[in-house]
């Protein structure tokens, strides 16, 4: 569903559980939903309105402080927003929402290299924040760093072993790294993730041409340009499969000659 | 050596940056194959008669990009065209200028195809209504990137394009739209879009 149907459905729920369930229904988490969907469909009237109900239920309250910055980042008022986390952070040094949505600002004015350094910072404090780590690793792919890209989802793979996006993402991080050795990593956790997960396309492609790189590299011996040789000619296999389970025969053909053609 | 963008591949783009506001987009342009290789070629302006949607997200990983290419560039000689040109449209708003990600694809298309053009979309002016092209076009010439003014003339037919376009961004079809990740989601999506070549052809 679009955020647009989110906010659709939401009002509606809204409007009808308000008439009868006033009290008693958690209707606060709505408001607060149905707010930060306005604030990503350019609502402003919609979101001060929730805004206005919930400084009313909860007055004082931190979390309604972060949603009145939110929306003032929504109206790209910068400034105003990060005040607005500073006196949160001045009450409560922890809270890691107020933090998180002041590198955001950093991202939002495209300021990148200040928000990699205040996410590392904040990911000292807070080791065990996933969603942290895997933002950090975007905004180093964005910068071309994959070395420390690649670290970040290393994060992520120890702490969420059977997730096969972070392998498969690992590996496209290593593969885009370049050179021998990361291409057999990249081949390694390509096949990873395909493990976890036999129908992920992208893990299959991908070992589909980190095989085929190694095997045409001139650095590797007869053994093991044999053995990619077969583990990209097997990829070859699984994917004219998974094609001719759920694709037209005449898009079938297409892929037999792409992939026949280059080993 | 200019190129002409015909209303298919000028809506397509649009829908592909409408449908997902909040990311990086980028795609490719096809061309029709040139029978004879005209000596005096500054005469006839290339058409790229068809855009195909590439990712949404995080665009500077190669593997998937390589697939791509690949298997579209294959798709492109049984259907006797060439891949012309590369757009992008950045995450931020204020940010349209082409970054490394598009050069280093831009230069490679650029290998295959001399008059390869790419194509950065202006997401200030992005309005329902279209009623200004919001493309910055950039040649390659002498290993740089040289930036052209949009205007009316690099539209086979703006009018067109622009109520199309229009029409179809307010009845929602970027909904529909598929591009190269949505098809490594699901096989069974289709990047070509017939669905919506055919509405663009069903407004023409």
């Amino acid at each position: 569903m679009s955020i647009d149907h989110v906010l659709m459905f939401r009002l509606t729920l809204y409007w009808n559980i308000k008439t009868v369930l006033f009290l008693l229904c958690p209707v606060w988490i709505i408001y607060e939903q149905v707010m930060i969907a306005a604030l990503d469909c350019s609502r402003d009237d919609l979101a001060w309105t929730c805004l206005q109900e919930l400084k009313r239920q909860f007055p004082g309250s931190q979390r309604v402080k972060r949603l009145a910055g939110m929306r003032l980042e929504a109206l790209e008022k910068y400034e105003d927003a990060s005040k607005q986390y500073d006196s949160i952070l001045q009450d409560d040094p922890t809270n890691t929402a107020a933090r998180k949505r002041k590198i955001s600002i950093l991202k939002a004015q495209g300021k990148s290299v200040e928000a990699i350094r205040e996410l590392n910072e904040y990911l000292e404090q807070f080791v065990g924040d996933q969603e942290a780590w895997h933002e950090l690793s975007e905004l180093y792919i964005n910068e071309h760093d994959y070395g420390k890209a690649a670290f970040c989802l290393e994060e992520l793979m120890m702490t969420n072993p059977h997730n096969h996006l972070y392998c498969e993402q690992y590996a496209e991080v290593k593969y885009t790294q370049g050179g021998l050795e990361n291409l057999e990593l990249s081949r390694k956790y390509f096949a990873q993730a395909l493990k976890l997960n036999n129908r992920n396309m992208r893990a299959l492609f991908g070992l589909y041409m980190s095989a085929s790189h190694i095997a045409a590299s001139p650095k590797v011996n007869a053994t093991v340009k044999k053995a990619n040789v077969k583990y990209a000619a097997w990829a070859t296999n699984q994917i004219n499969r998974a094609y001719q389970v759920r694709y037209a025969s005449s898009k079938r053909n297409e892929m037999d000659s792409t992939f026949q053609g280059d080993d | 050596m200019s190129i002409k963008l015909t209303t298919q591949a000028y809506c397509k783009m649009l829908l592909h940056a409408a449908k997902y506001p909040h990311c990086a987009v980028n795609g490719l342009l096809v061309a029709e194959k040139q029978k004879e290789k005209k000596k005096d070629s500054h005469s006839t302006p290339i058409l790229c008669v068809d855009c195909i949607p590439l990712f949404h997200g995080t665009l500077a990983l190669a593997p998937m990009l390589e697939v791509a290419l690949t298997l579209i560039d294959t798709w492109c000689k049984e259907n006797k065209y060439v891949i012309a040109g590369y757009y992008q449209a950045n995450e931020r708003t204020k940010d349209f200028r082409p970054n490394q990600v598009a050069e280093k694809v831009g230069a490679r298309i650029a290998e295959n195809f001399s008059e390869a053009a790419m194509i950065m979309v202006d997401s200030t002016r992005f309005t329902m209504g279209c009623y200004e092209p919001i493309l910055a076009i950039y040649d390659h010439h002498e290993n740089k990137w040289k930036c052209r003014d949009c205007n009316a003339d690099c539209f086979e037919d703006w009018c067109e394009a622009q109520k199309i376009t229009s029409a179809l961004l307010e009845g929602r079809s970027y909904e529909s739209l598929i591009d190269f990740d949505n098809h490594l989601d699901d096989l069974r999506n289709d990047w070509t879009n017939p669905e919506i070549n055919k509405s663009v052809l069903h407004l023409c």
